[in-house]
């Protein structure tokens, strides 16, 4: 680890102005802090200030109406997967941040940091590689071991998005506040995720001197259904080898909207219309739910040891969508 | 033996002596360890694979402020054609030396290459990077076959095989080939009226010790060397640093610290030696850390293997023959425990004609080191899986077969040894009379899997001294690192003999100048042969006391008996004394009393066990569940049950983790992708069942309370239980570990 100043955040104000000093890495922000003191332990980013956010007053909350949900973005990960209403009504996204990581992680990473963090690909958390996301010339997963990699969405750059609430809050379709230097902004969470072929080197629209402030989540409709299927390799720590965040509506055996939106599986939390179109407006049976499944990997472009994660995202997929309409 | 006897502290389950320390965070680690003037060492290691070294200049970082010095192979002794006794035969002075700095070639990813001490962590690890090292990058071998090809890249130029008594002429990766005999193989096969042969790959697994390897060392001006340190062998420490440093035992002083676990892979050295050599060029006591990926990159994981099984069998289920060869990777130097491995392939059967060959092969990947029954779970995983499909194409209940087949007192085993009275067929059916095995198991996607598993334990040497204190209570002195809860066990033996309780017992392990010489905790030996001193130094305390209460009483020493922590006299006067009592009566009747005792006992007694696991295999995702999980196993006498059901339980685990998940996954450039506990995938409480651990008691004749080694055998038969409750499950035989997600549905042709 490199030395850093270390400030503590009083207004966002201060922030963005502090950030504006300098381009990507120079000056970080850091919340919880699971994410960010790896990356610097392992060099791979060397800030020369970290700014604090804990100390921003207000941004620790959730509130919920009739309308929805806010949510601040230093609300620990832990609160959103125990919040009653959460769990009651937007079952998708507390059982999603259940699936985070351990305890520990819970109780002390955010939203915030959840939404930002960095790739887990090994050749990017690996100080020795410089690898396209990080400027360099090949993405090494290509040729190389792509086990943990994207199915969907890579070229060029195949790392999956580690987040498992970003599906989640994409499937409830939230809204993200972000503030820079110029004010705020609103967008959908699913324009805040980009694709690497827009910008091979960031996961999202972020610009280095904005920061997230808040999360949107809209009240479901009362017949929907929502769920967080996640395949991993052992029970905790695990990221998700697939992931599926799915929100239904349904009546009876009837599903009359479904929101569908993958993990662990593209650069970006991966929408797959395929599977919406299959089930909307179908009575859910096996056959049904099955042709879901394929449909949503038809595209599929696995690398060399990736593709279980195609048979994998089928199956969950179908699997989901059964238990939408069952009791 | 002692079958029938009743014992008033043994098979209790008093409170461990360490307990109170280490659940109050008062115990002392390497890491917490502190002394006035203490710097920091970091270890610079190599990011290839295989590499020569060219040259390395550490002008930079010697001159970086803050640093107090820099170390190279250059300050170690010159260790070219030697060879160093650890007491268990010769080794390469150079491979040794050569593992704890490269001298002129880099073998591994993480292999130390220079190190530094200063006044910081942070400094040192600066430093690191100024040291400027010059590689000439060669192809690394990371897999046996591979290296036992021709023209595979070469480790060392001057390794040849030694083959069954003859060595080769050129330069080869296999460093030795053995056989063990028994019968005739072709004989064998001939009567079988059913052979299967299979081939079976396992990964590189690590031990998963939570605390990290660390070491503080210290010299004096007069030349005595202090090093305090996590080990699981203080004296094999002081061994191994007199070799390395090519310096005087009796100059050596090594101190254990409480240890964060090591399961075999804390008896090799390695920031040790360099602790020491950094003291010494500094002057100044320097302590050395290791981090998470220096553990799986820089010391002893447990081998990969390639193992092929041919076994036969007649109609009826009885096994005829039985051949192997078991290939296992060394790592960067010779000395993979294959030896092992060979010892216990076969060993719970008696069958009469059998074939093992071993090879030992160097690869470039760490040295690799013991882990919980070395070699033995890599063995049993070929084994047990085809005495399974035996079994099944017999139509033989799996556990009949096992009892049809499994090795009773006066069986030898393949590699020589006649069996003493041994539980197997105990374990066996403590199993079939289990309720697990009698529950139901219809279900779809579910099955259920039996193995069993051997491992020889050993004895070797221990000392404890027993010092009486006048209020009744002893303090054991010892020298066996207690990892598994072994103060307890061992101070409990002492107590039974005492006829005081448990508690009144304070055992403490001490270094290597405060007792005698007492080989490491491994092998499973510590209860059983440190236990055994301890029986013994207690036995010499009551021979003592009673001549104390001889002269108290004036009576001949003979006419004094023992019972029940009472001292009496017979024949004639009507005398009686506590062993407290006579404990305050010391001085007046010839000071202080110490009982000691030394032992190498011969008895170890091998140990048994045999699991039952339900699983359940989710189709879609090739994930597997462990639902249910029953070993049953052969403890001897169980001193202190508790422990000896955490041994079980514990060994199970690790199997499971190594079973379904855990492997070093290499690129073709030979790095481990992935050096982390995130990445590396161990097992916690939520990828588990209660595990039940049944305790079977048939006395080992080679210890007085019929002790036998616990520690190791749990971790043997898991993979091929797992294996075999898959094949129950989905009908799908798998041949290699770990049984992760994907390898699954690409078994059951889902991909
Ligand atoms: C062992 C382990 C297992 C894990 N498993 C999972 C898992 O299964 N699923 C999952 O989803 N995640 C997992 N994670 C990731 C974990 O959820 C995140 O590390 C955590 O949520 C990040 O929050 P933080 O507050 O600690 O972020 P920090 O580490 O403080 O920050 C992370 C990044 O986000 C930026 N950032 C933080 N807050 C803001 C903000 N308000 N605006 C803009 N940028 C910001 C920081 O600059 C930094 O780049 C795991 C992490 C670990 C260490
Ligand atoms: S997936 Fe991304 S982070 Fe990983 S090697 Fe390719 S470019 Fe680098």
């Amino acid at each position: 680890m490199e030395k850093f100043s270390y400030v503590n955040a009083t207004s966002l104000k201060q922030v963005t102005s502090l950030l504006s000093d300098s381009g990507w890495g120079e000056i970080m922000m850091i919340a919880g802090g699971t994410d960010l003191l790896a990356e610097l332990k392992e060099y791979i980013e060397t800030p020369k200030t970290l700014i604090n956010l804990k100390t921003l007053p207000g941004m620790d909350s959730i509130s919920a109406d009739a309308s929805g949900l806010k949510i601040g973005a230093l609300t620990t990960v832990a609160e959103i997967a125990m919040h009653p209403t959460i769990q009651h009504h937007y079952t998708v996204l507390a059982q999603a941040a259940a699936s985070v990581a351990t305890p520990q992680i819970r109780n002390v990473g955010t939203l915030g940091g959840n939404l930002c963090q960095r790739p887990r690909c090994w050749y990017y958390r690996d100080e020795t590689v410089s690898c396209l996301k990080k400027g360099g010339d090949l993405c090494y997963a290509v040729e190389g071991l792509s086990k943990y990699h994207a199915i969907f969405g890579g070229d060029p750059v195949y790392i999956v998005h580690p987040s498992d609430i970003a599906p989640a809050l994409i499937a409830l379709n939230a809204s993200i506040k972000i503030v820079g230097p110029e004010g705020e902004k609103t967008i959908k969470v699913e324009e805040f995720f980009t694709l690497p072929a827009a910008n091979p080197f960031r996961e999202n629209v972020l610009e280095p001197n904005e920061i997230v402030v808040e999360v949107h989540v809209p009240k479901p409709n009362p017949n929907t259904k929502s769920l967080y299927l996640k395949a991993r390799e052992k029970g905790a720590p695990d990221f998700a080898l697939a992931s599926v965040a799915g929100v239904f509506e349904v009546m009876g055996r009837t599903c009359q909207a479904a929101s569908i939106v993958l993990g662990g599986v593209a650069p970006a939390p991966w929408r797959s219309t395929d599977a919406e179109t299959a089930l909307t407006g179908k009575m859910i049976n096996d056959s049904v739910s099955a042709k879901a499944g394929e449909e949503a990997v038809k595209n599929a472009q696995p690398l060399n040891d990736n593709e279980y994660k195609v048979t994998l995202t089928q199956n969950l997929i179908s699997r989901a969508a059964m238990m939408a309409v069952s009791k | 033996m002692s079958e029938k006897k009743e014992y008033k502290v043994i098979g209790t389950r008093p409170i461990r002596h360490d307990g109170v320390d280490k659940v109050t965070g008062r115990a002392i680690y390497g890491a917490d360890f502190q002394i006035t003037g203490l710097l920091h060492g970091r270890v610079l290691r190599s990011p290839h694979a295989h590499a020569r070294i060219v040259s390395i200049d550490t002008s930079r970082a010697e001159a970086h402020p803050g640093v107090k010095g820099v170390v190279t192979a250059e300050d170690l002794p010159a260790a070219e054609d030697k060879m160093a006794d650890l007491g268990e035969g010769a080794v390469s002075l150079k491979y040794l030396c050569d593992n704890i700095l490269a001298s002129d070639k880099a073998l591994y990813k993480g292999h130390a290459i220079a190190a530094v001490a200063a006044t910081s962590p942070h400094i040192a690890e600066e430093a690191c990077e100024l040291i400027d090292v010059e590689y000439e990058v060669l192809p690394p071998v990371l897999e046996v076959r591979q290296a036992m090809e021709s023209d595979a890249p070469i480790l060392h130029e001057n390794l040849r095989t030694s083959s069954l008594g003859e060595t080769g002429d050129k330069p080869s990766n296999i460093a030795s080939h053995f056989q063990h005999k028994k019968g005739d193989i072709d004989k064998g096969f001939d009567e079988a009226d059913v052979i299967i042969e299979r081939e079976f790959v396992t990964g590189t697994v690590h031990q998963g010790y939570i605390e990290p390897h660390n070491a503080t060392a210290l010299y004096n001006p007069d030349g005595q060397l202090t090093v305090w340190c996590s080990t699981q062998g203080a004296f094999t420490v002081r061994e191994q640093l007199a070799e390395i440093l090519q310096y005087p035992i009796s100059k050596i002083k090594v101190v254990p610290l409480e240890i964060g676990g090591g399961f075999g892979g804390k008896i090799n050295v390695y920031v040790k030696p360099v602790a020491a050599l950094l003291a010494k060029k500094t002057g100044k006591p320097v302590k050395v850390l290791m981090n998470r990926a220096d553990v799986f990159e820089g010391t002893g994981p447990t081998p990969a293997s390639y193992i092929t099984i041919k076994m036969g069998a007649t109609n009826d289920g009885k096994i005829t023959a039985a051949q192997t060869s078991l290939v296992f990777e060394a790592g960067a130097y010779p000395g993979s425990p294959v030896g092992a491995g060979a010892m216990c392939v076969f060993a719970p059967y008696n069958i009469e004609n059998v074939v093992i060959d071993g090879y030992d092969v160097v690869v470039n990947k760490p040295k690799t080191a013991p882990y919980r029954a070395p070699g033995a779970t890599n063995a049993a995983f070929g084994t047990e899986t085809v005495v399974d499909e035996l079994a099944e194409k017999l139509n033989i209940d799996p556990l009949e077969i096992r009892l049809m087949n499994g090795a009773k007192e006066g069986d030898r085993r393949a590699d020589g040894p006649v069996y003493p009275r041994i539980g197997f067929i105990e374990t066996l059916e403590a199993a079939k009379e289990h309720p697990h095995y009698a529950s139901p198991n219809g279900k779809k996607y579910h099955g259920r899997g039996i193995a069993s598993g051997f491992w020889f334990n050993i004895g070797l040497e221990s000392s404890v001294t027993i010092n009486v204190n006048p209020d009744g209570t002893v303090n054991l002195v010892e020298g066996s690192t207690d990892i598994g809860g072994t103060r307890a066990s061992i101070a409990m033996q002492a107590a039974e003999v005492l006829g005081i309780p448990a508690e009144s017992v304070n055992p403490t392990v001490v270094d290597t100048n405060s007792i005698g010489y007492t080989a490491v905790t491994g092998g499973s030996r510590t209860t059983y042969a440190t236990g055994y001193a301890a029986y013994e130094a207690a036995q010499d305390v009551v021979q003592q006391m009673k001549a104390r209460a001889a002269k108290l009483w004036d009576v001949d020493e003979d006419n004094v008996q023992f019972a029940d922590g009472e001292f009496s006299s017979i024949n004639g006067k009507e005398e009686q004394i506590s062993f407290r009592d006579l404990s305050a009566r010391l001085g007046e009747t010839g000071g202080p009393v110490i009982g000691r005792a030394t032992m190498n006992p011969a008895g170890a007694g091998g140990a048994f066990a045999t699991h039952v696991v339900d699983v359940e295999v989710d189709v879609d995702t090739g994930k597997v569940e462990i639902l249910r999980y029953t070993a049953t196993q052969d403890a001897g006498k169980a001193i202190h049950p508790s422990y000896v059901e955490g041994q079980i339980q514990g060994g199970v685990v690790q199997g499971i983790g190594w079973a379904l998940n855990e492997e070093y996954i290499y690129n073709d450039e030979g790095e481990m992708t992935n050096a982390s506990f995130l990445d590396y995938r161990m097992p916690t409480c939520l990828d588990l069942p209660m595990i039940d651990a049944v305790i079977v008691e048939v006395p080992n004749p080679g210890h007085p309370y019929g002790v036998r080694g616990v520690g190791e055998v749990p971790i043997v038969p898991p993979p091929a239980a797992i294996a075999n409750a898959i094949y129950d499950a989905v009908g799908i035989r798998m041949t290699e570990l770990p049984m992760s997600p994907d390898r699954l549905l690409k078994a059951m042709g889902k991909i």
